[in-house]
């Protein structure tokens, strides 16, 4: 910036100075914009990152399922070629193809069970086990979900290491059932995850292509990412190859969905007060350079240019932007740590047990890229407030400008 | 042979509606003369005054400076004309309210990109030339209207412009503080041969001047 420019922010700061009072005014109409906008997105941004924070927390993130997928209305099977693909698409530290089917206990417990290869079971799902171990390759050995291993063990006393008899219901070309009972040997069951693997029941892929699952091809592709950040682009690249992404990944970008709408909605409404904040500065300028016609033309004939009077006044506006930015952030903090303070208990008053988290955490996050985006509204909204009256004194003939009585 | 600071040949302005507020007028200024203007108002004096400034432009006939006409249609060379070549004092209200005194003398050179210690010495220079260097600090409102007038007249040479046009620097003053102003300015032209067009109503003040031009109706009469 040029020293003049500072001189002519200098010569604004005290311009404004002498009106103290129209300069509060004015400039809370476009800090009251900003404080608004900023309360709102923060609010929309803290509940965003707390139910993403949560959703983090209880589920495995980083674990997708690569689904058929439906292009044009064609069902895109998960065939070898797509499963190749899958282990290789950039951001994928693991995967494996795995086969779905349904099974019944003797005692009429209905058992969903998983078919993955046993490096994929510990390389992808990464299990961790609340008794016994996983299954070796090849074998008849299976592992139970903590919720099903819990039930078995409870209604059918199933135990690990007692071998236990599953039953695959078929139908024959008459449409008969025709039932086929294989028996496994439990050999561990799972950790608690709060997902549906706590119902599964997991077997090496080969035995589950042998009892009949699959039908030749794969269910899905169990695809493990390197890191939270890469989730949403290995999901990219799955639906790249035609395939459906499946994980708790979908509910971060439902809430995101959600929340971008919430926010969107809400600072519609701010951004509406922040052009009543605009319009304000407008009627300011135009009525102070109306007041200043003389000294507008006085400035002309001791030889400012138009584009010095345009500077000057545009200076003025925005200084008043600054200061409307600056007082809209501390105001949109205020009202942030507000709702921090009240927002949380009643929130979670309200919704119970599942809004508990919070109590102790703030809903409504402000952050500085926030109060830059505040700042710098008020600033840029201010200066095309002042376009036309900078305008319109610059191009004030400076005879009447000085013949003016004001 | 030099060329004159100033002369317009056949300078008219005419508004519309047939107001001729110039009509003709022959004007030559040497360097360094001090030249009073008189005349019944609506005679033009401030018309000729704010043309041969650079602030209005003529519907007829020429200016020429130093020799060099003056473009009217060319904006730039206006400015940098006003920036250079002109100090203007005006009858009232000549300065800005929220400078103070010195900041008000500095003013022109805020437009000529000249740094802020220069312009704060030459202008504190300038106030105690026209005595008022205890005043520096004081805001036009807390000023008198001759000292007003003072602080003017310093404005109006800050730039070492050559020619200095005053508007009836005295007519809101009494008269024997317009005969402080006008002995104020026969001093700087004698002391800085600063060349001085000046507009006044009375015969008396116009007698400082070296030469009087009188205008009736849009014409130089005598
Ligand atoms: N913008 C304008 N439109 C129409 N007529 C104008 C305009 N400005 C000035 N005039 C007319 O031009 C004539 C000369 O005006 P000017 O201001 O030059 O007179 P003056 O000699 O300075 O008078 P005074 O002593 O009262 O200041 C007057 O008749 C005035 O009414
Ligand atoms: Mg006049």
């Amino acid at each position: 910036m040029n020293s003049r420019l500072a001189e002519f922010f200098q010569l604004a700061v005290r311009q404004l100075f002498r009106r103290k009072f129209r300069v509060i005014l004015t400039v809370a109409g476009i800090a009251i914009g900003v404080a608004a906008l900023v309360g709102t997105v923060a609010l929309g941004e803290g509940i965003r990152t707390q139910a993403v924070d949560a959703i983090r927390t209880q589920s495995d993130l980083t674990l997708i399922e690569a689904l058929p997928g439906v292009e044009g209305n064609v069902l895109q099977l998960v065939t070898p070629t797509r499963a190749a693909a899958a282990a290789n698409l950039p951001g994928v530290a693991a995967s494996a193809p795995v086969v779905r089917g349904t099974f019944a206990t003797r005692g009429q417990t209905y058992v969903q069970v998983i078919g993955v290869p046993a490096d994929g079971l510990e390389g992808v799902l990464h299990p961790a086990y609340l008794r016994g171990s996983g299954f070796s390759p090849g074998s008849n050995e299976v592992v139970f979900g903590a919720a099903l291993g819990e039930k078995l063990q409870r209604y059918e006393g199933v135990r690990i290491g007692d071998p236990l008899v599953i039953i695959r219901r078929s139908y024959d070309a008459q449409g008969r059932p025709v039932d086929e009972e294989t028996t496994v040997v439990p050999v561990g069951v799972m950790e608690e995850r709060g997902d549906a693997y706590d119902q599964l029941l997991l077997m090496d892929l080969d035995l589950a292509v042998r009892l009949g699952e699959g039908d030749g091809g794969y269910s899905g592709i169990l695809i493990r990412a390197e890191g939270p950040d890469r989730v949403f682009s290995v999901a990219e690249g799955v639906r790249g190859i035609g395939l459906s992404p499946r994980g708790s990944f979908e509910q971060i970008e439902a809430v995101n969905r959600m929340m971008d709408m919430v926010v969107i909605f809400l600072g519609i409404f701010a951004g509406l007060s922040l052009l009543v904040g605009g319009l304000m500065i407008a009627s300011t300028m135009i009525t102070s350079v109306y007041e200043r016609t003389r000294e507008i033309g006085i400035a002309m004939a001791v030889g400012a240019s138009e584009g010095d009077v345009m500077e000057m006044i545009l200076a003025e506006c925005a200084v008043l932007g600054v200061i409307g930015g600056v007082g809209g952030d501390l105001l949109g903090v205020l009202f942030a740590a507000v709702l921090n303070v009240l927002g949380g208990p009643f929130l979670a008053s309200r919704f119970g047990d599942a809004f508990a988290g919070l109590l102790d955490s703030e809903i409504a996050l402000v952050t500085w890229p926030l109060l830059a985006a505040g700042l710098l509204l008020a600033v840029v909204l201010s200066l095309l407030a002042g376009l036309y009256p900078a305008w319109k004194a610059s191009r004030l003939n400076p005879v009447e400008a000085i013949r003016s009585g004001r | 042979m030099t060329s004159p600071i100033l002369e317009a040949r056949a300078l008219s302005r005419h508004y519309p509606g047939g107001v001729r507020a110039l009509e003709g007028v022959d004007l030559r200024i040497e360097r360094g003369e001090f030249v009073s203007i008189i005349g019944r108002s609506g005679s033009g004096k401030s018309t000729l005054l704010n043309i041969v400034g650079g602030l209005d432009s003529p519907t007829g006939g020429s200016v020429a400076v130093n020799g060099t006409p003056l473009d009217f249609s060319d904006r730039r060379a206006l400015i940098s004309f006003r920036r250079e070549m002109v100090g203007f004092v005006f009858q009232q209200f000549n300065l800005i309210p929220s400078l103070t005194a010195r900041e008000n003398v500095e003013y022109p050179l805020l437009f000529n990109y000249r740094p802020p210690a220069e312009r704060q010495e030459k202008a504190n220079a300038l106030l105690a030339m026209v005595g008022l260097d205890g005043r520096a600090s004081h805001y036009p409102g807390q000023l008198s209207g001759g000292e007003q007038q003072r602080v003017a007249i310093a404005r109006a040479l800050v730039a070492d412009s050559p020619l200095v046009l005053a508007d009836e620097p005295t007519g809101n003053l009494d008269s024997a503080t317009s005969e402080g102003i006008f002995s104020l300015l026969q001093r700087l032209n004698r002391e800085r041969r600063v060349t001085l067009l000046v507009v006044t109503h009375e015969r008396e003040l116009a007698s400082y001047a070296d030469r009087t031009v009188e205008m009736r109706d849009g014409r130089v009469v005598a």
